[in-house]
């Protein structure tokens, strides 16, 4: 079996990959998928957790990060397709008028 | 509220109808108002004497009445309630008669002394007059000390109006202000007091057996607790007379409030008349008489009322020896009378006080409507050294005035001597029992009564006797009936008011002759307190006012020749064909008698020597202190969120490295201090 520590390198690595998406990336599909990244990073932990111990309990969360990410996405797009129809374009440095 | 005394609240509401219609119509359709509200304030003025009359034969019967009218804070809701309510008891029945029937003969007299003269603005001063009656009998018939605030400051307010009649002018204007603001001077104390009695005692109602009064003897008395903030319930009682004596002082004219009285000769002379017989000035000495109950209660409050009046007695006097016009003289001597009232009811002389302000008013109503139809002869020159020998040309206002004239100076039989001799027969006797500060008071007015005696008849002399002075003088018209017949009226009784109480010859005719003691003794049915017996065994057993037995006809007799050796000077020097100012003798002191012991000229350097380089320097220091660091913070702030607004870039990305960061920190910050590392 492969031990713990093995999966949380790996699920850190995702996570700081996401990190990295969200922070230099100006592409908002890019940005929706950095998120997506972040999640499943969680996700890895919960159910590699859930297998290393027996219970279940990783496992459900993880069905509840699922079904957050999928609602986030709706709602990610929703905002692209906003962006995109006024700013003519998906990058999102663009949109700054709601600093004032 | 038993039978005829169902009508009582009406006393009051009746004049301020015709306030109201002389206010309204006057304003709306003048010309449908007969004779511009003179007619309307005479038939109110009218009702109220009749039915003040009608009061004061039911109060006789043995008949007196409380009732609430009004409750304003309900008992039960609060720590105190606030009510408003009717007592008519013989204290007040007496009040609102002088009130009512001063005020009528004032109104008819004004027909004669406005209307004829063709004044304008006369809706506006018979509305004034209204109000002002209106305000008086409710403050004579309040039955709570919140109440009577309330129609103390009414008081005031229309005394401010009236004395501004003729406001175009700077005179009047200016003294009406004055007038206004030295009594609200004085009504902040009482202001203060009326709090000071709420919260000492939870409640403000003068009668019956819930009353302040009873609730501090209780409490001096150590039967009951009372809320005295600490101090001794003695020491809280004579605060609290002290407080209620500033709104006393201010109104009533005593020293060193009295300033504003002589100023409001400004005013028409029938309002002066009403000011100073039965409304305005009237009402603070009223007040004493009404919590009389609290009064006798502090030997140290008594004391300082029996010195202020005795001491504005005399100092009043002085000033009046030197004056050029009758309506100032009058005015002075108005200060000094009240000064014997002061001093009787600080002397424990609850009836010889009451006594003094029933023929005060008499006679000093008849003094000022006298002195008016002279200046109306006189085409409003006020000064006595024009006028002279008005005796043949207008006898009626002649012999009224001469009445008017002994009574105030106190020669026997007339009004004034037999009150004012209750008043200062108590002061000496009081005084000799044990109490120096009360004889010396008396002393004060024993001198006052000589100087009564010579301004009053310098006054009678230069006005009537003697030959004309001026063109005027010597071409003056017969009075008009409206003028005359009040003053005639007020002449008979200046001339026998005075034996309502013959107190100097008790021991001849009997205590059933005195029949405003006996009056004064009737009080609440089923309540102690509020009558005379009562307050004098209060002022005997609580404060230790002690009478020395002393022989009555001797203290009549020395203040009867005091009076006498004053009228004997000014007969000397003034009754003569052409008298000359004689009392240019007193060299420097007359100029500062005449400037009135320049007391405007102190009060103007305290506000503006004193009081206003005080406002600057707290203008300075709130201008460079307090808004420097207002203004501080608001720049500091401001300059502050201007730079770090600029973190706000509005693009997502910003916020999303902003979270990291913070995520980081916070994630060092928790393993370190986690000792991790």
């Amino acid at each position: 079996m492969v031990p713990l520590q093995y999966y949380l390198v790996l699920s850190g690595a995702v996570f700081c990959i996401g990190v990295f998406g969200v922070l230099a990336r100006r592409n908002a599909i890019v940005f929706l998928m950095s998120v997506e990244l972040m999640l499943n990073a969680a996700n890895l932990v919960f159910v590699a957790s859930s297998a290393q111990y027996g219970t279940i309990a990783g496992q459900t969360f993880s069905l509840f990060t699922m079904a957050l990410a999928a609602a986030e996405v709706a709602v990610g797009i929703g905002i692209v397709l906003v962006l995109y129809r006024n700013f003519e374009g998906v990058d999102v440095t663009i949109a700054n008028a709601m600093r004032d | 509220m038993t039978g005829a005394l169902t009508l009582a609240p009406w006393i009051p509401v009746v004049p301020f109808a015709a306030f109201l219609i002389a206010l309204f119509v006057g304003h709306l359709a003048p010309r449908t108002l007969p004779r511009d509200g003179g007619l309307v304030g005479v038939a109110a003025t009218a009702i109220s004497l009749v039915l003040s009359a009608w009061a004061f034969l039911t109060v006789s019967g043995g008949t007196t009445g409380l009732e609430t009218v009004w409750n304003w804070v309900p008992a039960g809701a609060g720590p105190f309630g606030l009510t408003f309510g009717v007592l008519v008891d013989p204290l007040s029945a007496l009040m609102v008669c002088i009130v009512s029937g001063v005020s009528f003969l004032v109104h008819v007299f004004s027909l004669g002394y406005m209307n004829d003269e063709g004044e304008p603005g006369l809706a506006r001063y018979y509305a004034g007059l209204g109000l002002f009656t209106a305000s008086m009998l409710a403050f004579a018939l309040s039955s709570t000390l919140v109440e009577a605030f309330v129609f103390f400051e009414l008081v005031g307010f229309c005394s401010w109006w009236l004395i501004a009649h003729w406001f175009r002018e700077p005179g009047p204007a200016s003294a009406a202000k004055k007038a206004f603001l030295v009594t609200r001077f004085g009504d902040y104390f009482l202001l203060v007091g009326v709090v000071g009695v709420l919260g000492t005692f939870g409640t403000a109602a003068f009668a019956g057996p819930n009353s302040f009064p009873a609730a501090a003897r209780a409490a001096i008395a150590g039967t009951t607790n009372a809320n005295t903030f600490g101090f001794g319930a003695e020491t809280w009682v004579t605060a609290l007379c002290l407080l209620v004596l500033g709104g006393v002082i201010g109104k009533s004219a005593q020293f060193p409030l009295q300033t504003w009285l002589p100023d409001a000769m400004e005013g028409p002379t029938p309002v002066s008349a009403l000011i100073h017989a039965a409304t305005m000035v009237a009402a603070g000495v009223y007040l004493v008489a009404r919590i009389y109950g609290l009064f006798a209660l502090s030997p140290q409050a008594m004391a300082v009322v029996a010195l202020v009046g005795g001491f504005t007695a005399l100092f009043a006097a002085t000033m009046g020896t030197v004056k050029r016009e009758i309506k100032q003289v009058l005015a002075y001597s108005t200060i000094s009378q009240y000064g014997y009232i002061m001093l009787g009811l600080g002397s424990g002389g609850y009836v010889a006080a009451v006594f003094h302000l029933l023929s005060h008013a008499t006679f000093k109503a008849l003094l000022f409507l006298g002195a008016g139809a002279v200046i109306i002869a006189m085409h409003h020159d006020e000064d006595m050294w024009k006028m002279g020998g008005l005796k043949s040309r207008m006898p009626v206002v002649y012999w009224a005035f001469l009445s008017g004239a002994l009574a105030l100076a106190g020669i026997v039989p007339f009004a004034g001597f037999w009150s004012k001799d209750a008043v200062l027969y108590r002061a000496l006797t009081v005084g000799l029992g044990g109490q120096p500060l009360v004889l010396f008071a008396y002393a004060m007015g024993l001198v006052a009564v000589f100087v009564t005696g010579f301004y009053t008849f310098r006054m009678v002399f230069l006005t009537f006797h003697g030959e004309p002075r001026s063109e005027e003088a010597a071409s003056v018209d017969g009075t008009r009936a409206n003028m005359r017949y009040p003053v005639a009226i007020l002449g008979v009784g200046a001339a026998v008011v005075g034996f309502a109480n013959v107190d100097s010859l008790r021991s001849y005719v009997g205590s059933n002759a005195l029949y405003l003691e006996r009056w004064l003794n009737g009080g609440l049915p089923g309540v102690s307190g509020g009558t005379a017996d009562y307050y004098g065994g209060l002022v005997r057993s609580v404060a230790g006012f002690h009478a020395a037995s002393f022989d009555p006809l001797v203290s009549a007799g020395v203040s009867l020749v005091f009076a006498l050796c004053g009228v004997g000077l000014a007969w000397a020097w003034y009754n003569v064909p052409d008298p000359s100012e004689r009392t240019d003798v007193l060299g420097a002191a007359k100029t500062l008698l005449y400037n009135n012991y320049y007391q405007d000229e102190f009060q103007t350097w305290l506000a503006q020597g004193v009081a206003e380089p005080l406002a600057r320097g707290v203008d300075v220091f709130d201008g460079s202190v307090i808004d420097g660091v207002v203004d501080g913070v608001s720049s500091v702030s401001l300059s502050g969120s201007g730079r770090i607004r600029r973190i706000q870039t509005g693009v997502v990305t910003t916020y999303a490295e902003q979270l990291v960061v913070g995520l980081v920190v916070l994630l060092v910050v928790v393993l370190l201090l986690g000792r991790w590392f």
